[in-house]
């Protein structure tokens, strides 16, 4: 109903309702204005209330009736509490934020908070018009804020007051990411996590190097990098990515080499050590996963984050080997967390057969992959191994594969592997790798290949059998007189049989190592959450 | 039919432009009070020479406050709106159906703010002092009496208690000792609800002599001090049968 106003002004009136029915309830979507939030562009949405808080209030720590529970427990607890004056605020559904997902998986997600004091002291209604010209007058029940949640990984706070500490010493800030990645598959995370770690990993590589997934202006990289992030692969699947990754790789090895050498002018080393290494990463051993690509952007951390790696890696093996039951190419499993830094080098080393210092670790790699599928960290615990040099390294060895205990654990755990499952048949990677989320390169044939040749090469280096006089020998009897005495696990047997002591090549030790194990056949336990050796006699 | 948590975005893709408009209590209070089809009002929207005004107009029944006999005061008719710009904010409006579906759905964007205020008038001056009044009235009170309160003598004894306490007494005595058979079919329909009883309330339920009780749950059950500061009985395991325990009644 409308009715022409006079004068100058013209005037429209309109009737306005407050319809009674109650169904429909309002309430307000506030986005910030810096978001650029346009709703007409979505195309579905889902939005459901977020209870994570109602585990707050639940407190279900007794199971309620029948086993476990205790007679009139909840009076008492609750008499408990008043007596404290404990407070509990009520769990009330209507406060409980929501969640707004847009656009299905791959869209954008908020997070929308109820603001307080909206329906205090004046009230809001939202006026619609109707076709029939009136306006309807609905009140609003509440008023939402909503952000948009961040997709990447986030420290915790812990671990944001653990790097803030090394602040200063850290340079190389895109591993740490990075560390807390490999971390989180130590402890078994579900695959899932592992292909969209693998997936974000690259992407923060790639972020990290100034483009998103652009480390290797590499299409194959790219279709890898994309396969990874599909991550329509379950565990398997993303060995199997991981592995033609790295048989693309390598056949672009040189270019990834001058990546790496990239790479590694940009990374702010302190550690002169690795100077050099630019041409060692030419190895043509495929198994050279382990090449520390990730060496590289951990070479900027101190020494301490060295050994860390290495523990990391050593957790990581030990998941490793009770995960996967194969002993795959070194390549597959090595890599398994790379980031694609890492993998760059890997590829460089797979693809090419220049022998750069990276030979060195290729071929430790390769001794590893050789004998075991060792999915670990290797690279990192290179890098932690280089850098941290010291730990292992006497210096003396520059150009002999510089095989650091980490990196003999990591074998030997490859080894124990073995032993528990059998001689397992070098698989092509790509397919039956469950090694998580590190990318792997498309290199299954290519690194089959040098593989093999790899694994050649090692062999006769480490004569093996007999080591040279030393004070502590690499005998079957040392190492059961060890077990006997107490459990170790790998990497404390490797301590044991040092390389310098033993007079073996870090290599050899290994090999030694496993076959005295797989001898010895030693009963396995568990104990927090890595796997020790003993015998009982 | 839509599933939960699916949003419905008509109003969205339609981009349906609503106002969102701040009123104050006392109009909204008077809007509640609306009858029929739930007219309160006209909204009439003059142009200006560019400017749009804006003013709402109460109905005329509606001016009526309620606690108020006093017919002096009244709600203002007049309310201009103040026009806003949303500014650069996404403000939009989602319903949740209240009763049992709970579909949610985008009903439109906000495009314009307003804010309703009323007409200054000698009636909205009255109203809104006698509001003040009122919120300014302390919520606590100390009042003066007159006679002291006297039927709440301390008693000797609680007398109310007193008596519950004979009572019990007369009815319960001493607990007779059951038939052992019958105490540990108690004993077993208890611990099937729960695992761990107080020995208080085992004698409670069971309604036998501490001793004798006791007795019988050594034979049964465990005493253990479980680490959670409260010693409590449970069944020895071979009698438990919690969970697919293997279970062995004698």
């Amino acid at each position: 109903m409308a009715s022409l106003g006079s004068s100058s002004s013209s005037a429209t009136e309109y009737t306005v309702r407050v319809p009674k029915n109650t169904t429909k309830k309002y309430s307000i979507m506030a986005f910030n204005a810096g978001d650029k939030v346009n709703c007409s562009t979505w195309t579905q949405a889902r939005m459901e209330r977020d209870m994570s808080a109602r585990r707050m209030y639940g407190e279900e720590e007794m199971p309620e009736g029948a086993a476990g529970s205790e007679f009139g427990k909840k009076q008492r607890e609750e008499a408990r509490r008043k007596k404290f004056g404990i407070v509990t605020r009520e769990f009330k559904v209507e406060d409980q934020p929501w969640i707004l997902k847009v656009n299905g998986k791959a869209g954008k997600r908020f997070k929308g908070q109820k603001k307080g004091g909206v329906t205090e002291n004046a009230s809001y209604y939202i006026f619609t018009q109707c076709p029939d010209g009136a306006f309807e007058a609905f009140p609003v029940h509440g008023w939402y804020n909503f952000t948009p949640l961040a997709k990447h990984r986030t420290l915790t706070a812990e671990e944001a007051e653990e790097e803030w500490g090394r602040r200063n010493k850290v340079v190389n800030h895109f591993s740490i990411m990075l560390q807390r990645r490999l971390r989180e598959q130590e402890r078994g995370e579900e695959e899932e996590d592992e292909t969209e770690k693998a997936g974000k990993k690259k992407k923060k590589k790639g972020g990290g190097r100034g483009g998103d997934l652009r480390i290797h202006d590499l299409e194959d990289d790219l279709d890898m990098s994309s396969d990874d992030s599909d991550s329509s692969m379950g565990e398997d699947g993303e060995g199997k990515s991981k592995a033609k990754k790295e048989k693309e790789a390598k056949g672009k090895a040189k270019k990834k080499k001058r990546k790496s050498s990239e790479n590694e002018a940009m990374e702010d080393s302190d550690d002169g050590d690795y100077e050099g290494l630019e041409v060692d990463y030419m190895s043509d051993e495929s198994s050279s996963e382990e090449e520390p690509e990730k060496a590289k952007p951990s070479k900027g951390e101190e020494h301490p984050k060295g050994i860390d790696e290495a523990s990391e890696s050593e957790e990581e093996s030990e998941e490793e080997k009770q995960n996967e039951e194969e002993a795959k190419e070194e390549d597959e499993e090595e890599d398994g967390k790379k980031t694609p830094v890492q993998m760059e080098k890997k590829k460089k080393k797979d693809s090419s057969g220049e022998s750069d210092s990276s030979d060195d670790s290729d071929i430790e790699g390769e001794a590893a992959s050789a004998l075991f599928m060792v999915k670990k960290r290797t690279p990192p615990k290179r890098g932690g191994g280089r850098g941290s040099g010291g730990s292992s390294r006497t210096g003396s060895r520059p150009g002999t594969p510089s095989i650091d205990s980490a990196a003999t654990s990591n074998t030997l755990r490859a080894a124990a592997n073995k032993l528990e499952q059998g001689a397992r048949k070098r698989q092509p990677q790509g397919p039956g790798t469950d090694t998580p989320a590190a990318k792997r390169l498309k290199m299954e044939p290519s690194s089959q290949s040098p593989a093999p040749s790899g694994k050649s090469t090692p062999q006769p280096q480490s004569g093996k059998s007999t080591p040279s006089s030393s004070d502590v020998q690499l005998t079957e009897e040392a190492v059961r007189r060890y077990l006997i005495r107490k459990p170790m696990t790998t990497k404390d047997l490797l301590k044991k049989f040092q390389t310098k002591r033993t007079g073996l090549s870090s290599e050899q030790t290994v090999n030694v190592l496993a076959q005295i194990l797989k001898r010895l056949n030693p009963e396995r336990k568990n104990v927090n959450d890595k796997m020790h050796f003993y015998l009982t006699e | 039919m839509s599933e939960k948590g699916e949003v419905d975005l008509t109003g969205a893709k339609q981009n349906t432009g609503v106002w969102l408009v701040k009123v104050p209590k006392y109009l909204s209070q008077q809007w509640a009070k609306a009858t029929g089809r739930g007219e309160v009002g006209k909204l009439r929207i003059c142009k200006n020479q560019g400017k749009a005004e804006v003013s709402f107009t109460l109905n005329e029944e509606l001016t009526a406050i309620d606690g108020m006999a006093d017919k002096k005061v009244q709600a203002p008719r007049e309310h201009p709106f103040t026009m806003q710009t949303v500014g650069g904010q996404t403000l939009a409006v989602f319903t949740e159906t209240s009763s049992g579906e709970h579909k949610i759905a985008l009903e439109g964007v906000v495009v314009q703010r307003a804010e309703c205020r009323p007409a200054v008038s000698e009636s909205y001056m009255k109203l809104k002092r006698i509001q003040i009044e009122e919120s300014s009235k302390p919520v606590r009170l100390s009042q003066q009496l007159e006679k002291a309160v006297t039927n709440n003598y301390k008693p000797v004894a609680n007398h109310a208690y007193n008596l519950e306490y004979e009572r019990k007494k007369k009815e319960e005595g001493k607990r007779a000792r059951a038939d052992k058979q019958q105490v540990l079919d108690m004993l077993f329909s208890a611990f099937e609800k729960h695992q761990y009883y107080n020995i208080k309330d085992l004698v409670d339920i069971t309604k036998q002599p501490v001793i004798y009780l006791k007795e019988i749950l050594r034979d049964i059950g465990i005493y253990n001090v479980k680490g959670t500061h409260k010693n409590t009985w449970e069944l020895k395991p071979e009698y438990r049968h919690y969970q697919g325990e293997e279970k062995t009644d004698d």
